[in-house]
């Protein structure tokens, strides 16, 4: 820079006087001003600026002017976005088909029930930040402490009921309360977000052994079921059947009276119809109906041993034959 | 003339710049407290944000935060009042109150964790081993208002009906987890965390730290009673399925009961009915033959007999006599 007082020798490209370097610099200022004064607020985005360290203002998405060189420094907030946070699992990579890390967290998703048993519980919560100025300025550790207190809750409300409760029907009361109660907590930190939900996710008793045995109950009541079932259905299956069986019978009986009756009132029928003309002329119907009697039991016979009563000698002959010939 | 004033306020506003830098002013940002030293003696603090003056080349300026910090411990193996070991882990939330104190009497945030680390660790373990495990881990006694009965999942009737068999199922599960009243409690998970808080919050302004809150994170079993408790859990589960299994085979067994008596008695009734009906029928033919035979006896005994012959003779293998009624013609003409 000394050189530009004497001028025994100058390029004559480069015109080095002091007034373009002083230009030149002034150029970088404002360069450099421009730089560190203008700034972006992203559409999801509030911006809180400092003034000299001290809150001023809080700026609205857009391209906004700031004082340069520090004297005015911008914080973006992330105030319209819903941040998610898991316990117990990690999502490693969202999509189509979200994929669950491997890992287990037990140092986060076990606790102990207000009947002392043990249960794994997974949930996630969500929130916004609702007061970027709080959010920034009161709270060292800020995902820290919401995750703190989150684990406490839900331990605390899981630890005030009963295993069954917690996987079953207190699922909805837990969710609610616990939003309410972290809420209340967070406040008194000032912690300037707002907790949306809270939504439980997988509650299932330990790994291992003890969900197969909970597992095994399920199996064991769909067993009762079968039984029930199985015996409900042999029922179903035989008594239909004894019940026709039963109509059978007495289907039967009346068949039988009906034969029975009819045939009683036949005979009579038949009877009573000779026995009208038998009173006409008793003598000789009676021998009449004798001799048809006798013409009809030996006119089919084909070999009937016809005796005279007198030869008595021929009898032990016949026994001999008859049995021969029969 | 211009060079040499150019040149004159370049080095101001260069000098000025360095004189900002180190010099008498610095800024305090919104959530920062820092104490003001001179020759290692405390002459000011400052919890204000802004743009401070300080001495320089002579103060020296260490900055805290002034937020509220989260302090972590490790969780802590801790035998509770009736000696069961259960890792409690805490954590606590803090602040720096008093700069100068804290500077004076801790300096720097490692140091001040580990007195945190002290007090609060040994309060927790004081307050937890006094108490029961139950007061521990349950806040309230909110597990015993609850009446409601067990559902049982029975979806199909059994002969006696479905709330006769609710019921039944009920008295022979031993579902003791849902039905046992536990024993209540006096003070709760927030009251012990309390009496930690207040234990440890006597302790830690002479650090100039203020405690906001100690909460306890998470309890768990130590390993040796969670394997015990996992065994109890699964003979209770156990317990329970053989329950259902074993009712399943009765009511079975009752349904196969009832369906042999049924069985029976629809098969047996039937055979009285038909017997019944059978025997009028047989009563009724009787009166039609005795009413119509009884007209004259003779007749009848002849009639039913030459009918009965007609019927059995055939069967037998005969040989007759001459001597035969039918046979008189006959004898008459053989020559004797």
């Amino acid at each position: 820079m000394g050189d530009g007082n004497q001028v025994p020798f100058r390029p004559p490209q480069l015109k080095l006087k002091p007034r373009m370097i002083i230009i030149l610099i002034l150029v970088v200022i404002f360069a450099a001003m421009g730089v560190s004064s203008l700034y972006m607020v992203d559409q999801t985005e509030e911006a809180v600026i400092l003034r000299l360290g001290k809150y001023d203002r809080i700026a609205a998405p857009g391209l906004h002017y700031k004082m340069p060189f520090g004297i005015e420094k911008n914080y973006n907030v992330p105030t319209q976005v819903i941040q998610n946070m898991s316990f117990g699992f990690r999502t490693e990579k969202s999509g189509v088909e979200t994929i669950y890390s491997r890992n287990d967290y037990p140092e986060e998703s076990v606790m102990l029930t207000g009947d002392l048993n043990i249960v794994d519980v997974e949930w996630i919560i969500q929130y916004r930040i609702d007061d970027p100025v709080a959010w920034l300025f009161n709270v060292e550790n800020r995902e820290k402490t919401i995750r703190d207190i989150s684990q406490s809750t839900l331990n605390r409300l899981v630890g005030d009921r009963k295993i069954f409760d917690v996987i079953g029907k207190e699922r909805v009361n837990i969710e609610e309360s616990g939003q309410e109660q972290l809420n209340e907590v967070l406040k008194s930190y000032n912690l300037g977000i707002r907790v949306t939900t809270i939504k439980l996710r997988n509650i299932v008793p330990p790994v291992g052994a003890v969900q197969d045995s909970f597992e095994d109950v399920n199996k064991a009541q769909q067993d009762m079921n079968r039984l029930i079932n199985e015996g409900k259905e042999a029922y179903n299956k035989e008594i239909p059947k004894a019940r026709g069986e039963a109509d059978k019978i007495i289907q039967e009986a009346y068949g039988y009276q009906a034969e029975r009756v009819n045939q009683a009132e036949g005979d009579v029928a038949r009877f009573n119809a000779v026995y009208d003309e038998y009173r006409k002329n008793k003598d000789i119907t009676k021998s009449r109906l004798y001799i048809e009697m006798i013409e009809e039991v030996f006119s089919s016979d084909e070999k009937t041993d016809l005796i005279d009563k007198n030869l008595d000698n021929f009898l032990p002959l016949k026994n001999l034959q008859g049995g021969a010939t029969r | 003339m211009n060079k040499k004033l150019t040149t004159v306020l370049l080095t101001v506003i260069v000098l000025a710049v360095i004189l900002m830098m180190m010099g008498p002013f610095y800024i305090l940002e919104e959530g920062q407290q820092a104490v003001v030293i001179r020759f290692g003696k405390i002459v000011d603090s400052e919890q204000d944000a802004g743009l401070k003056f300080k001495m320089p080349f002579v103060d020296n300026v260490v900055k805290y935060s002034d937020k509220i910090l989260a302090w972590d411990g490790d969780a802590q193996r801790i035998p509770t009042k009736e000696n069961l070991f259960i890792w409690v882990d805490t954590t606590a939330r803090w602040k720096i109150s008093d700069p100068a104190k804290f500077y004076a009497s801790v300096t720097s945030y490692e140091r001040a964790y580990g007195r945190l680390d002290e007090v609060i660790d040994s309060s927790v373990r004081t307050i937890i081993s006094k108490n029961f495990l139950r007061e521990a881990v349950r806040n309230s006694n909110l597990i015993n208002n609850d009446e409601e009965e067990q559902e049982v999942p029975v979806e199909v009737t059994g002969v006696s009906g479905e709330e006769t068999m609710q019921q039944e199922l009920r008295d022979l599960a031993d579902f003791s987890e849902s039905k046992a009243t536990f024993e209540e409690i006096k003070k709760g998970r927030l009251s012990l965390s309390n009496e930690i808080f207040y234990a440890a919050k006597k302790i830690t302004p002479e650090y100039g730290i203020e405690l906001i809150d100690i909460i306890i994170r998470q309890i768990r079993y130590s390993d040796d009673l969670t394997e015990s408790v996992y065994n109890r859990m699964i003979k209770d589960r156990n317990q329970i399925a053989q329950a259902y299994r074993s009712f399943g085979e009765g009511k079975k067994a009752e349904w196969l009961g009832k369906l042999e008596n049924e069985q029976k008695s629809v098969l047996s009734g039937a055979y009285k009915t038909s017997e019944e009906i059978k025997g009028k029928a047989d009563a009724e033919a009787t009166r039609i033959y005795s009413d119509s035979y009884s007209k004259d006896r003779d007749f009848f005994e002849f009639w039913r007999s030459i009918e009965s012959y007609k019927k059995t003779l055939p069967k037998f293998s005969k040989t007759l006599t001459t001597d035969l009624e039918y046979f008189k013609y006959f004898n008459e003409k053989t020559p004797r």
